[in-house]
């Protein structure tokens, strides 16, 4: 029985229990890894796995199940449970699933993984860091190649089939040298090839070379209110408040601060935010959102400009407001007009932060953290490598302070950032 | 099937070398309200089989969502097959692993009538009903229950064999409420225990209790002041020691962390702490009582036993799995854990803990002029350096021995190796904490604990 097969029948099977709206989402993988640790190839796995996701809605009540198996007995019994879950709920307008839409089918990516440029590739970053940085050490490097099948069905009618084979690196590394040792750093991305060495993506040479510098590392001058540059590393803290904000946890409870803000200035006029799962060159992307609905890329702040929520279908039930056209994700944020070294030129004093260790910013937007290995600039140069330094301000202050954004980006897979350089974030 | 009816033994003709082979289900029931209603209401059930085979050095790992006959030996063989490769091109036939041979069983399944989903959705309910009736001031509420049941059996070719099942279940309530600008103020807590929800929460008064002392506190933080950045005098409540014994000491002495150039691989048998510190990872129990995650075999078969950390200030030692413990030479601590059936066990904590002192928190309050008490952790990261970090969402300003005003949600940080020197009163109550999760490759529950703890630390503000 193909994976399509097991999606509809489940769905009839939901559909005959009495639900009026059903999902069902079978998603299957072949997924692939070698590891290194402590510079040895030790790992490999092959796993198989399989997720059969069940939604039913009845009497306006809903409930959702997943499990890992695809019998006839296992199946049977989930859609049983499902209707006990559902009695229990309470009833809500709000919930729904994706409307008719044409059945569809998308592809990417190979369907094998080439395990011996997997192996190839580990071996020669290793080297390549072992001859360039003698004090850095890789705490572990992986690669894994996953070719994941999913099928999405609906009571509306709704048929999506898709498949992607995509490889993910992943890296965590320290330097150390007699017994100083630096903060421990790290670097991830995805892609569909592994034509270019490790050590030549997402900056992965700077970040190594930094490590090594950040052995020795020095308390900035004194407490000061600066600016601060995040590296596209670090980025994604920060982006993540904003989405966090728009999205429907914090819309439907009333505490976003980016309530009411629709159409709204929320940014700087320099900052444009995209959502971009369905972009080319995008290998972490989808294309089907969890509600059922075939996903397009987005405009989340054009020019400072909050011009999308990130809301699903019950969210925008809700509040009222339009439903988001993806699921969010994928940020990607325009390339600025100025080149890196000029910005940084820029700031007369401020840190530059590599990666941001910070507790998780309450719904104001106060946030307060360590800047992990990152640099003290004064008068426009990157001076050195900093340490025990915290950075506090205010997430909503810190987006409408941004004064430049890089010409250059770095391209994860999933998502593309610049450098970013805001102001008023006080170090200490 | 159920995994309690599959003979794992009927297996071990097919290992050809050093193999575990492990039947492993996580069971997780999530329902969420939100302002009354029902934002999520879920149950995922997701196991299968795994095999790991050790050869010359290299692993090779292999898992099955199905755990029929032909797919364990399927698995089995694939495993055997990965192992192979990697040891082939880059084995190392000097590379071994100590022996062990173990065996446990544990059961955390509840021996009451298992709730409805009607009755535990009316019960979560209740709790919803109680905080609006309770909690006039507040402009949203989340009342959010997670319930986690891991069950695993294991059998290696040394011999070993267990089926242990581990179950935790929480409610998490967040309120939030508006100061006198409009601008959102909230206050969450986690409050559970180990076992099933049926165990946990009989009765709903524990929660009743702790959201009439959650919306106290969240009144006070509406007047919240910031605090003053840099380095201070601090009492860290005791359910802040539990995150503080975790990030800022436990990791950095996982002997994986360690390996990777952790700091405190220098400083074995160094006086890293002050004399009143002995920190330690229990296996199951302490004091008679079983702890939040009790591990009596871990997932490479071997006894779990309580690794002592660091004593009266001294690092002692680390956690280890069978590998770290043959590269370092160091006793088997059992603290190898997977979290999924897809996943390989790693060196993870199980119940760490700062032990108490002989102070009472109102003289440690007493002894500081100008400081902060502490309470509440949200998350918190750690470094090969020791530099630790957590989020700090509810505390207040100790002036002259007292407290005064209650302070904004801040973070704490410090380096460990030195923040231990500086500790100089532990309060004699120990609490514990269930709630924990984590994040060290794969997702993990922990159980977390300690005193109140009077040291330095660094706090972010203005």
């Amino acid at each position: 029985m193909t994976n399509k097969d097991i999606a509809l029948k489940t769905l009839a099977k939901i559909s005959k229990a009495g639900f009026s709206d059903a999902s069902t989402r079978v998603v299957a993988e072949e997924f692939h890894e070698l590891q290194a640790e402590n510079g040895a190839i030790n790992l490999m796995r092959t796993n198989f796995e399989i997720d059969v996701g069940i939604t039913g809605i009845k009497d306006h009540k809903k409930a959702s199940l997943s499990v890992n198996k695809t019998d006839h007995e296992t199946l049977e019994k989930t859609v049983d449970n499902l209707s006990d879950m559902a009695r229990g709920a309470s009833p809500d307008d709000a919930y729904g699933i994706a409307e008719m839409q044409p059945a569809e089918a998308f592809d990417a990516g190979p369907g094998e993984p080439d395990y011996d440029r997997m192996y190839d590739r580990i071996v020669e970053v290793q080297d390549y860091a072992k001859q360039q940085y003698p004090d850095l050490h890789f705490g572990s490097v992986a690669i894994t190649f996953g070719n994941r099948r999913s099928v999405y069905v609906n009571s509306n009618e709704v048929q999506f089939e898709s498949r992607r084979g995509v490889y993910r690196v992943s890296t965590m590394f320290t330097s150390k040298r007699g017994k100083q040792t630096s903060s421990m750093n790290y670097f991830n991305y995805s892609a569909y090839d592994l034509d270019t060495p490790v050590q030549d993506m997402v900056n992965a040479d700077a970040l190594m070379r930094q490590s090594t510098e950040q052995i020795d590392t020095r308390n900035i001058p004194g407490k000061f209110t600066g600016d601060m540059i995040i590296t596209p590393n670090a980025l994604g803290s920060f982006v993540g408040f904003l989405t966090g904000k728009i999205s429907d946890a914090a819309l439907i409870s009333g505490t976003s601060v980016f309530k009411d803000k629709l159409g709204e200035s929320v940014t700087s006029d320099k900052l444009n935010l995209r959502s971009c799962p369905v972009a080319d060159g995008v290998s972490s992307g989808y294309w089907v959102t969890g509600d059922g609905y075939k996903a397009e890329n987005s405009t989340i702040v054009e020019n400072g400009v909050l011009k999308s929520y990130l809301l699903g279908l019950y969210g925008a039930n809700k509040t009222g407001l339009p439903r988001a056209v993806n699921a969010g994700g994928c940020y990607q944020i325009d390339e600025g007009e100025t080149d890196l070294e000029a910005l940084i030129g820029g700031v007369e004093q401020g840190i530059l932060i590599g990666r941001f260790s910070g507790g998780n910013p309450n719904d104001r937007g106060d946030f307060s953290g360590i800047a992990k290995n990152s640099y003290y600039v004064k008068d426009g140069k990157i001076q050195f490598p900093i340490k025990e330094t915290t950075v506090s301000g205010n997430m909503v202050s810190l987006l409408n302070s941004i004064k430049a954004v890089s010409k250059e980006r770095l391209n994860f897979g999933g998502s593309i950032l610049p450098w970013v350089l805001s102001d008023g974030v006080i170090a200490s | 099937m159920q995994i309690a009816e599959i003979d794992l033994s009927k297996y071990s003709n097919q290992y050809s070398s050093y193999t575990e082979l492990r039947l492993h289900e996580n069971r997780l029931l999530n329902i969420a309200l939100l302002n009354g209603d029902i934002v999520s209401n879920m149950q995922d059930t997701n196991g299968g089989v795994s095999a790991r085979v050790f050869d010359k050095g290299a692993w090779g790992f292999s898992s099955n969502p199905n755990a029929t006959n032909d797919s364990i030996e399927t698995t089995i063989q694939a495993a055997t097959r990965n192992a192979e490769f990697l040891a082939k091109r880059s084995g190392d036939p000097e590379h071994t692993l100590p022996r062990s041979q173990a065996s446990a069983s544990s059961d955390s399944n509840t021996q009451k009538p298992r709730k409805t989903q009607d009755e535990i959705i009316a019960f979560l309910k209740g709790i919803d009903t109680y905080v609006g009736d309770h909690c006039p001031d507040i402009v949203s509420r989340q009342v959010v229950l997670n319930c986690l049941d891991m069950e695993k059996k294991l059998q290696t070719s040394e011999g070993s064999s267990g089926h242990n099942t581990n179950s935790r279940s929480i409610i998490a309530v967040k309120l939030t409420t508006r100061n006198e600008a409009g601008e959102p103020i909230e206050l969450s807590q986690a409050i559970g225990d180990r076992g099933q929800f049926e165990d946990v929460f009989e009765t709903p008064e524990r929660i009743h209790t702790a959201v009439d002392e959650m919306y106290e506190h969240l009144m006070n933080k509406k007047t919240a002041v910031k605090p003053v950045s840099g380095y201070h005098d601090v009492i860290l409540a005791s359910d802040l020691a539990g995150i503080l014994a975790h990030e800022a000491i436990g990791h950095t002495t996982e002997a994986d962390i360690v390996r990777e150039g952790s700091i405190a691989g220098d400083y074995l048998g160094e006086q890293i702490a002050s004399e009143l510190i002995t920190l330690v990872d229990f296996a199951n129990s302490h004091n008679g009582e079983i702890l939040p995650m009790p591990i009596y075999m871990d997932d490479e078969g071997v006894e779990s036993h309580d690794a002592i950390l660091i004593q009266d200030g001294v690092l002692k030692s680390f956690m280890h799995n069978k590998d770290s413990a043959q590269h370092f030479n160091m006793p088997l601590t059992g603290n190898a854990r997977a979290f999924s059936y897809t996943d390989e066990p790693l060196i993870r904590m199980r119940n760490t803990a700062i032990l108490p002192g002989k102070d009472k928190i109102e003289d440690m309050i007493a002894s500081i002029d100008d400081g902060y008490l502490l309470m509440r952790p949200t998350n918190g990261q750690a470094d090969t350096t020791s530099e630790f970090m957590f989020g700090v969402q509810m505390g207040y300003e100790i002036k002259n021995g007292k407290l005064g005003r209650a302070i904004t949600d801040t973070t704490i940080s410090g380096v460990a190796f030195d923040m231990l020197k500086e500790v100089t009163m532990l309060s004699d109550e120990m609490v514990w904490g269930c709630a924990g999760m984590c994040g060290k490759k794969q997702p993990m529950p922990v159980g977390m604990g300690g005193p109140a703890v009077k040291t330095k630390v660094f706090i972010g503000g203005e």
